[in-house]
């Protein structure tokens, strides 16, 4: 695709949606059975699969901690989730974001609880649109409430960025190749905090705090459909034929 | 890979009600679990099929790339099958390459479709000793069950039938060139008894198992025979039947 | 002052009560606000605050009676399989209860690897070592049977009030059951059809822990399948 004239025109953006607007969101919690929690998640064409295991026994040994659990998080692109196909395996892009993942994570978790052990989160992305590493957080973060261990409150991420001079919530694949700027976000919406931050391109000062605060703005909607889908996954269902 | 912790208890269990014709799950010996098969999962893929077997999922995507032919086969294109054992699939899978078990899933998916000419290969070459199609088929296990090899055969050539030809102008065919429906079936053996598309618990206690892959004139094009126990002659001519019969049930679901 | 309602199914990070409750389960407290840390339902008693888990690994605690697997054995013992982050550790002479003579004896003859054994947790230390023991009477080791898995958080409802459930269970089907808190349950009855209809009733707990009426429909359940008679 050729980059267009205008990404955005009329204050809407190439997909129709307002530049405060999130692309449509779906969040299912429990949908694989050898794992202790899991989730998937989709937002716009991103089809995401988070795992958790654990806690466990920590392999190898010696990387087991006296008086906590250690988190562990890893991020993998399935070879037919992009356009040209991606050689299986990780790379320096895929390591770092695994780096970060775990670090927005590990802030709400209560891994004091189990010393030794460990606990393993897969994000997968099937599908990739822009926004993989948020939409895995976000999916991780369910999957961990889903599996039942024990955490402060849940991590929400979005990425916020610039496009055309505009401020925008949720960029597109066409908005992260061709706009100014590309903000991923992640928080515990609870207590505001901010768990993830990173940034490419440019903003001023004003703008980053209208970026940010717009982040918040569609991690407060994607916190909501996170705890919605923990309901649904127990809301009764009886199946009674009769 | 890690091992599954089995105990003897459900080894006794499992293989006692294998004497008695019966299976862990209920299922009669003859029987598959539930599936579904969700083609064109994902976009990207120029062809995909998400394959539910009871609770084992395999995702398998399929995607078109130019690359250089082989010295041997100038003019035809190039079939490449990786399998990818996920460790969100199962807690005893690690991250890392693929270990033996994913390289023989991968390789037994790889003979049913080479070996029954599903693909015209021949049909894929773009510029004769410089260019051809390489038609990547990637098995992406998400969740492990049991009968990996069965799912991720049944995605492979779902997927491979629900191929949309790329939108480049080196790309002459009306549609992509596949002509057949290999289907595997594995047959495990417990305490004298064959059973289909074993379930992890059954795997875990199983002596033998062999996948049989037919066509849909019944003949063969991949045999593959897995673990530590035997077959006697009767044994694989018996499975051989039960492969062709399950094929043809299993074959409905390429569409 | 509470913010949820009893049984409310509830999300980690929920606000559950404001002031000087106690917290039993589930919870944690920021100054004088009471969140929740898991997926469950509030139970609220008076002053006291849980949330009833609905998912998560088996923690040992002492006094639990679990149901191992024999993963390995050594001079002194074994060590097993827990369904749970953490092994259990069984001495031989906490299985045999006498002294025994390491030097002259061969100990795997008592357990081996893949044995099943019900055991009390006897002890958890603070780097989570479990030590086990199966001398006393129903304690050790297991034959025959099948040797069912579910979520180790829905055994209490498996066990019921007072036992009521196990009760139904054993007392409608004619099996013998053991529960393990480590989500293991053994099952013994001569009545294959009846030993599938308990594995069907502990699946159903499983699926529904969380709803009202649960005693009463695995009765209905279990009576039905006993009336359709043997095959």
């Amino acid at each position: 695709m050729e980059k267009p004239e205008r990404l955005i025109v009329d204050g809407k953006r190439l997909d129709g949606r307002a530049p405060d607007e999130l692309r449509p969101l779906r969040i299912k919690a429990g949908v694989l059975k050898r794992a202790d929690g899991s989730a998937y998640v989709e937002l716009g064409r991103n089809k995401i699969l988070a795992a958790v295991y654990g806690p466990r026994e920590m392999h190898p040994r010696h990387l087991q901690q006296p008086d906590t659990a250690v988190l562990r998080c890893r991020y993998n692109m399935a070879p037919f989730s992009v356009e040209e196909r991606k050689r299986p395996g990780p790379d320096r892009r895929s390591v770092e974001i695994s780096k970060v993942a775990r670090e927005a994570l590990e802030p709400v978790v209560f891994l004091e609880l189990y010393p030794r052990a460990a606990i393993d989160v897969f994000i997968e992305v099937l599908q990739a649109d822009a926004g993989t590493r948020t939409t895995g957080i976000t999916a991780a973060a369910v999957a961990l409430a889903d599996a039942g261990i024990p955490m402060r409150d849940l991590v929400a991420a979005v990425a916020v960025g610039k496009v055309d001079g505009t401020i925008v919530l949720d960029l597109t694949s066409e908005e992260d190749q061709w706009g100014t700027t590309d903000m991923p976000v992640a928080i515990m919406p609870r207590k505001k905090l901010i768990t993830l931050l990173q940034m490419d391109g440019h903003f001023t000062g004003e703008e980053f705090r209208q970026a940010l605060s717009l982040a918040f703005k569609g991690c407060e909607q994607i916190y909501e459909a996170q705890k919605q889908a923990l309901r649904e996954r127990y809301s009764v269902k009886r199946e009674e034929g009769e | 890979m890690m091992y599954e912790i089995v105990s003897t208890v459900k080894r006794d269990y499992i293989i006692d009600l294998a004497r008695q014709g019966k299976r862990v799950d209920g299922r009669a010996l003859d029987q598959y679990r539930e599936i579904s098969v969700e083609k064109n999962f994902v976009e990207p893929a120029q062809g995909s099929a998400l394959v539910k077997l009871g609770n084992t999922q395999v995702l398998v995507g399929v995607k078109l790339e130019r690359v250089e032919p082989f010295p041997d086969e100038p003019s035809s294109g190039v079939l490449i099958v990786n399998a990818e054992l996920l460790p969100l699939a199962s807690p005893t899978f690690e991250p890392g390459p693929p270990d033996e078990n994913a390289i023989e899933l991968a390789r037994v998916v790889d003979r049913g479709i080479r070996e029954s000419k599903a693909i015209d290969l021949e049909k894929l070459g773009i510029k004769p000793g410089e260019e051809v199609w390489a038609v990547f088929v990637d098995i992406h296990v998400l969740d492990h069950d049991g009968n990996l090899i069965d799912a991720s055969a049944l995605g492979a050539i779902a997927a491979l039938w629900s191929m949309k030809p790329p939108d480049v102008e080196d790309w002459k065919l009306p549609e992509f060139p596949i002509s057949k429906k290999p289907v595997a079936v594995t047959i495990a053996k417990i305490n004298e008894r064959l059973m289909v598309d074993p379930c992890l618990d059954e795997e875990n206690v199983m002596e033998a198992r062999v996948t049989i892959t037919t066509t849909e004139d019944g003949s063969i094009c991949a045999m593959q025979k897995g673990g530590v126990g035997c077959f006697t002659p009767e044994e694989l001519e018996a499975a051989y039947e039960l492969a062709r019969a399950k094929a043809e049930e299993l074959r409905k679901f390429i569409g | 002052m509470l913010h949820v309602q009893n049984r409310e199914l509830v999300v980690p990070g929920q606000l559950l009560a404001e002031g000087g409750y106690v917290i039993r389960q589930g919870a944690f407290r920021e100054g004088s606000r009471i969140y929740s840390s898991v997926v469950g339902l509030a139970d609220l008693h008076g002053q006291e605050i849980r949330v009833i888990p609905l998912q998560g690994r088996y923690i040992p605690k002492r006094g639990d009676v679990v149901i191992g697997v024999v993963i390995d054995t050594h001079y002194s013992g074994w060590i097993l399989d827990l369904n749970s982050p953490y092994v259990g550790n069984l001495f031989v002479s906490d299985l045999l209860r006498r002294k025994v003579d390491l030097m002259r004896e061969d100990i795997s003859k008592y357990l081996d690897v893949g044995d099943v054994l019900v055991a009390q947790v006897k002890d958890v230390d603070e780097l989570m070592r479990v030590q086990l023991e199966a001398g006393e009477p129903g304690l050790g080791r297991v034959e025959g049977g099948k040797l069912v898995e579910i979520s180790p958080a829905k055994i209490p409802r498996v066990i019921g009030r007072k036992g009521s459930m196990l009760n139904t269970l054993q007392s409608v089907s004619g099996c013998r059951l053991k529960v393990g808190q480590n989500g293991r349950v053994m099952i013994w009855g001569d009545d294959q059809r009846m030993v599938n209809a308990v594995v069907e009733a502990l699946l159903m707990i499983e699926r529904e822990a969380h709803t009202s009426g649960l005693t009463d429909r695995v009765r209905a359940m279990l009576e039905k399948l006993k009336s359709e008679g043997g095959e």
